[in-house]
C-alpha cells in the first residue's frame, strides 16, 4: 500500500476503537491533506474545532484525562507551533507533575507541508522534527518516512503500555510520491 | 460575590477559615526553616469567599487551579498530610490528584483549555458532574480565556469559571497594565476581589537556604 493508503488504513483502525475521537480543523470539512485520510471515518467520531490551536491541544488533554484517546490533527507543522504551550508545558509534563497519576494518551498528527506541485512557502512547509525531539521529554516523536512505518506507528501510539502521547509527523509530499 | 442561580449547594464544608490559615502558617514555618527548596505561593484573605464557593463543588467534580492552590486543594478534600508532603517536596505550584480530580499548573491560563476538554468529556458522557476553573484577574484578561469562555458558553459545557481578583500578577497591577480597562464580568462567571495576605511567593521574610 502507498503512503496515503496506509494513513487511511491507520485512521480506520483507530476509528474502530470505542474511546478514540478525532479533533482538529478540517477533520469534518475539506481543506487539507489530512482530511483526505479521514473521509471514511464517521463524523460522529470527529470534533471540528475553530482556529484555536492552544485550545485544541488543551481540549485534547482534558478529554484524555477522562479516558478518551484523541487523535488531534494539525494540518501543518507550522500551525502546531501555536499549540506549544499546551504541548510542552502541560501534556509533556503532566505525568511528572502528577507523580504518574495522570497519563493522558494523545496521538498528535501533523504534516510537513508539501512543496510539489505547489510550494506552500516558508510558513507552510517547515520541518521542526529535530527541534521537537529536543523540546519534548515524555512525548514520543515519530517521523513517517516510509509507507510500511505508518500503521505500526499508530498501532504503538494507541497501545503502548506506558500510555505516553505520540507526535506523528507526515510528509505532505509523500501522499503522492510514495 | 454572586453565585449563579443554576448552581446548588452540594457539599457541607467542614474545613474552617482557621484551618485554612493554620495550614498556610505551617507551610510558612517549613519555608522559613528552609525545609522547602522551591517557591511557595500562599493564600490568605479569601477564606470566606472560597469556603462559600466550595459548598457548590461536588466531591466528584474536577477542580482546576493555579500555582496558588493550597486552599482549593484542601477544600476539594485532598489529604492535608499528603498535600503538605508534596509542598515540602517542592510541588506547591503543581498540586495534582486523580481522586479527587484536581489539576493545577504554574503556567498562567494554561489550565483553561484542559478544563474545557474535561468539561467536553463530561458532556459527552452525559455526566452530572461539573468542572470548576479557578483563575486570577490577569488570567481573566488573557486571549485564551476569551476563546475558551466563548467555546464553553456556545457549546453549553459544564464548566464554571471563578475569578479570584487581587489585581496583581506577581507584583504587576493587572488593571494598570491593561490601561485601566476592565470588562464587565459575565453573569455566569463567579467573581470576587480580595487583598492578598502574602507576597506573590514566599512569606515576606528573609530566608537563608
Amino acid at each position: 500500500m502507498g503512503y496515503k493508503d496506509e494513513l487511511v488504513r491507520s485512521m480506520e483502525w483507530l476509528a474502530a476503537k470505542d474511546n478514540t475521537i478525532f479533533i482538529g480543523q478540517s477533520v469534518k470539512y475539506s481543506g487539507n491533506a489530512i482530511f483526505n485520510t479521514l473521509k471514511t471515518v464517521s463524523n460522529d467520531k470527529k470534533i471540528e474545532v475553530p482556529v484555536s490551536e492552544e485550545l485544541q491541544m488543551g481540549l485534547s488533554t482534558g478529554l484524555a484525562l477522562e479516558g478518551y484517546v484523541p487523535i488531534t490533527c494539525y494540518p501543518r507543522f507550522d500551525f502546531l507551533i501555536l499549540a506549544c504551550n499546551q504541548l510542552v508545558n502541560h501534556l509533556d509534563k503532566i505525568d511528572y507533575m502528577s507523580k504518574g497519576m495522570m497519563k493522558p494518551r494523545i496521538i498528535i498528527r501533523t504534516s510537513i507541508g508539501a512543496k510539489k506541485p505547489l510550494d506552500g512557502g516558508i510558513q507552510h512547509t517547515q520541518d521542526h522534527t529535530e527541534a521537537f525531539r529536543h523540546l519534548l521529554t515524555d512525548i514520543n516523536v515519530v517521523l513517517l518516512n516510509e509507507p510500511n512505518e505508518i500503521f505500526p506507528a499508530f498501532e504503538l501510539a494507541y497501545e503502548r503500555e506506558d500510555a505516553q502521547s505520540t507526535l506523528i509527523i507526515e510528509w505532505g509530499d509523500y501522499y503522492n510520491e510514495k | 460575590m454572586k453565585i449563579p442561580d443554576y448552581l446548588n449547594k452540594v457539599r457541607q464544608i467542614k474545613i474552617t477559615k482557621k484551618d485554612l490559615i493554620t495550614f498556610e502558617e505551617e507551610v510558612k514555618k517549613y519555608y522559613e526553616d528552609a525545609k522547602i527548596k522551591a517557591p511557595v505561593h500562599l493564600s490568605k484573605g479569601n477564606e470566606k469567599e472560597i469556603i462559600e464557593i466550595f459548598q457548590y463543588v461536588h466531591p466528584g467534580d474536577w477542580v482546576f487551579s493555579s500555582w496558588r492552590n493550597h486552599y482549593h486543594a484542601l477544600l476539594h478534600d485532598l489529604d492535608p498530610e499528603l498535600l503538605m508532603e508534596d509542598i515540602i517536596d517542592g510541588r506547591s505550584m503543581s498540586t495534582n490528584s486523580i481522586d479527587p480530580k484536581f489539576y493545577s499548573s504554574s503556567i498562567v491560563a494554561g489550565i483553561i483549555p484542559i478544563a474545557v476538554g474535561a468539561a467536553y468529556s463530561l458532556k459527552m458522557k452525559k455526566s452530572e458532574r461539573r468542572v470548576w476553573c479557578f483563575i486570577g484577574d490577569m488570567t481573566f484578561e488573557t486571549g485564551i480565556f476569551y476563546e475558551s469562555y466563548k467555546y464553553v458558553k456556545n457549546f453549553n459545557l459544564p464548566l464554571q469559571f471563578v475569578v479570584e481578583d487581587n489585581d496583581l500578577s506577581t507584583n504587576t497591577p493587572t488593571a494598570k497594565t491593561w490601561g485601566g480597562i476592565k470588562r464587565e464580568v459575565p453573569d455566569d462567571v463567579i467573581y470576587y476581589s480580595y487583598e492578598r495576605g502574602y507576597p506573590h511567593h514566599g512569606t515576606g521574610n528573609w530566608v537563608l537556604f
